[in-house]
């Protein structure tokens, strides 16, 4: 097979010998250029990162919809019950394709509506921005912690690994779930504006579900930062980290420059499964009663209706398929990053 | 004689484990002359790495220097704060390292690797950097530098890694290099070359070498003079031909029995025993309980250091008593 390229210089297209093609690769062989190559060729991985770049595209589906009259607003105040998408209500329809068919066209109803009338996909397409705002927020704000206190330990050792690792190894053994939902209720009930307003665009932050965030990320850092920890320790005893000390080398340049790149692949990968178990917290966290009600999330969703769930079955499953969907997606991409990034791992 | 860029008086370093104090390095004294090549000799766990890293004060936790003196051109690195230490290395003294395989950061390209030790000491703007590691490449004769300084680590050879580590070690043009071990992970060729580049690169940047080495041979090439260790202890310091010629310490000349020859038909002297445990190491000489000669005053007496001709001494209790075959007479 041969390539069309222009190489630098001659300004004219040729074509690529073998020996050319050699040169080329080797020219893109960083770490980065290699593990994508390494990726492409993981089926589930490249599945994963599909259903992840789908997810991302919901926020630009829901405004594009919501302008287009396709789906319905989202409720102002779902806790109120006195907003009705539909006059009379249409409450309890089944799944159906039908308004697909209809003038004006629309998607509602696909998913059916639930006791209260709300039409469920609409819901699910207005929640689903939460759904990744939860998951990176989540995922950055462990990382943050964990890539701190992993880096500190490690590096440092001595009495300094002992005294942060004793306290990563506190938040471990915590029953997590259960001081996440006691947190999160004491901090919900101080809440004074369901939304903060950030100035430039008018961006509507929830503030019970960034509180939720915010708790979920404290608890769950620990486990991160043990693996960067044993990162750290194992590249800390490379040879090129002692170059670099006999080259004059400050321990801010070696933390920073040297060994932190090189942690990064293990990093990425974490934080993509850290997202996925961050998505399914919160909507345990929701489903159980425990959420920002102004917010609407699929395990809020869930919540809602679950004592209808023997009449609106949809209004369950669907909303659970989402958060299905999503987990599953973060994990298969953290999967085929794992194996692109860290092949080691798995010989 | 040409003044010392080095001197290393009664240096300890010790490693603070939880299995006890390892005395790694226990009074080393020696002394390395401006553009001379020193080589340090001893068995795996000997100290020479140790003597290295203690001079450039990098030694590793959990170990820690304990005393002595280390003077570099006049002034004591021991007593020198850590700040001022690290504008020394890399500028002044710089290391090669055993294992060219880990010893270059795998996440950043040649190029990248080198332009930071350059810019990182010295004021320079990128441009003029670029140029400078195009000759650093060019000086240890890597082909092609344009295009391979674009390239990682991993897209290099063992030898070639090597030699990159060597521009690095020499980017800023060091007085003093110490190349601790720096063939022992190349096959025979690629050793050769390397080490005839450094032989190169010492003459024409005027440096002074530490060679670093268990393999005698590589050793009587490339030094003028030779520090043998023993368990962290100098056993004797001799001019590279007197040492192969007439070892005076029973350590040296079992060292150079069991170097394998080629040319003749003999079986391999092994030293009996291993390096002692150097958390309680063995009273007086610490060779003593390995060695053919010892008497009892070996084990009661630690032996210092003698004069025993010009630029020859050594720490034996009974080298007047005793002659022992140097490298070419045990041969014949």
């Amino acid at each position: 097979m041969f390539t069309w390229t222009r190489e630098s210089g001659s300004g004219r297209p040729r074509k690529m010998t073998s020996n050319n093609k050699e040169k080329a690769s080797r020219r893109s062989a960083s770490q980065w250029a290699v593990a994508w190559r390494r990726f492409k060729r993981n089926k589930p991985g490249v599945i994963g990162l599909t259903m992840v770049i789908i997810l991302f595209l919901f926020p630009l589906f829901e405004f594009a919809f919501t302008q287009l009259g396709w789906i319905f607003p989202a409720r102002p105040d779902p806790a109120a019950y006195t907003f009705f998408y539909e006059i009379p209500p249409k409450i309890r329809q089944p799944p159906s394709l039908e308004n697909l068919f209809k003038q004006p066209f629309r998607f509602t109803g696909i998913f059916g509506t639930t006791s209260i009338g709300s039409d469920v996909l609409s819901d699910m397409i207005h929640a689903a921005k939460y759904t990744l705002y939860v998951g990176i927020l989540v995922t950055a704000i462990t990382m943050a912690l964990s890539v701190a206190v992993g880096a500190t330990a490690g590096f440092f050792g001595g009495w300094v690994d002992n005294v942060l690792m004793r306290i990563a190894e506190v938040f471990l053994v915590f029953p997590s779930l259960l001081l996440i939902l006691v947190f999160v209720r004491i901090f919900t009930l101080t809440v004074g504006e369901p939304f903060w307003t950030i100035p430039p665009f008018n961006i509507q932050i929830p503030t019970g579900l960034t509180i939720v965030i915010v708790v979920v990320a404290i608890f769950n850092w620990g486990s991160n930062a043990r693996m960067i920890r044993g990162e750290f320790l194992r590249i800390r005893e490379l040879e090129f980290v002692e170059a670099e000390r006999a080259l004059g080398a400050g321990n801010g340049r070696i933390i920073f420059r040297h060994i932190l790149p090189n942690v990064l692949s293990s990093v990425i990968v974490v934080s993509s499964l850290t997202i996925a178990y961050a998505i399914l917290l919160e909507a345990a966290v929701s489903f159980l009663g425990f959420g920002d009600v102004n917010t609407i999330t699929w395990g809020q969703i869930l919540q809602e209706n679950f004592g209808d769930a023997r009449v609106v079955w949809w209004a369950e499953f669907f909303p659970g398929l989402a958060i299905l969907f999503s987990v599953f997606a973060f994990n298969l991409l953290g999967d085929g990053l794992s194996d692109a990034l860290n092949p080691r791992l798995r010989e | 004689m040409p003044e010392s860029i080095l001197t290393v008086e009664g240096l300890k370093t010790y490693f603070f484990t939880e299995a006890g104090v390892v005395q790694a390095v226990d009074g080393i004294s020696f002394n390395l002359r401006k553009g001379e090549s020193l080589g340090l000799v001893g068995e795996s766990g000997s100290g020479k790495t140790v003597s290295a890293l203690s001079v450039l004060r990098i030694v590793p936790r959990p170990g820690k220097i304990i005393e002595g003196k280390i003077e570099f051109n006049g002034h004591n690195l021991l007593k020198k704060t850590e700040e001022e230490m690290r504008k020394i290395r890399g500028n002044e003294i710089a290391i090669i390292f055993q294992d060219p395989s880990s010893s270059l950061n795998p996440v950043y390209t040649i190029e990248t690797q080198l332009k930071d030790v350059i810019t990182a000491h010295q004021t320079q703007p990128r441009e003029q950097a670029r140029e400078k590691v195009m000759e650093l490449l060019k000086l240890v004769g890597i082909p092609d530098p344009e295009t391979r300084m674009m390239e990682y680590p991993h897209q290099f050879s063992g030898g070639m890694k090597q030699r990159v580590a060597i521009a690095r070690a020499l980017a800023l043009e060091p007085k003093l290099l110490f190349a601790d071990e720096p063939t022992t992970n190349l096959d025979v060729t690629i050793q050769a070359q390397v080490l005839g580049l450094l032989n190169d690169l010492k003459k024409k940047l005027g440096m002074s070498l530490v060679m670093i080495s268990h393999d005698m041979g590589i050793i009587a090439e490339m030094t003028a003079r030779i520090v043998v260790l023993y368990a962290g202890r100098v056993c004797e310091i001799a001019r590279t031909n007197d040492l192969f010629e007439q070892p005076r310490h029973p350590y040296t000349a079992a060292l150079l029995e069991a170097v394998p020859r080629l040319d003749m038909r003999k079986t391999l002297q092994v030293i009996p025993g291993n390096i002692p445990n150097l958390i309680e190491p063995p009273s007086g000489c610490r060779f003593h309980p390995r060695c053919e000669y010892s008497q009892d005053i070996c084990a009661k007496k630690v032996p210092t250091l003698e004069q025993v001709g010009p630029d020859h001494f050594v720490a034996c209790h009974m080298w007047q008593k005793i002659t022992l075959k140097g490298e070419r007479a045990s041969h014949e």
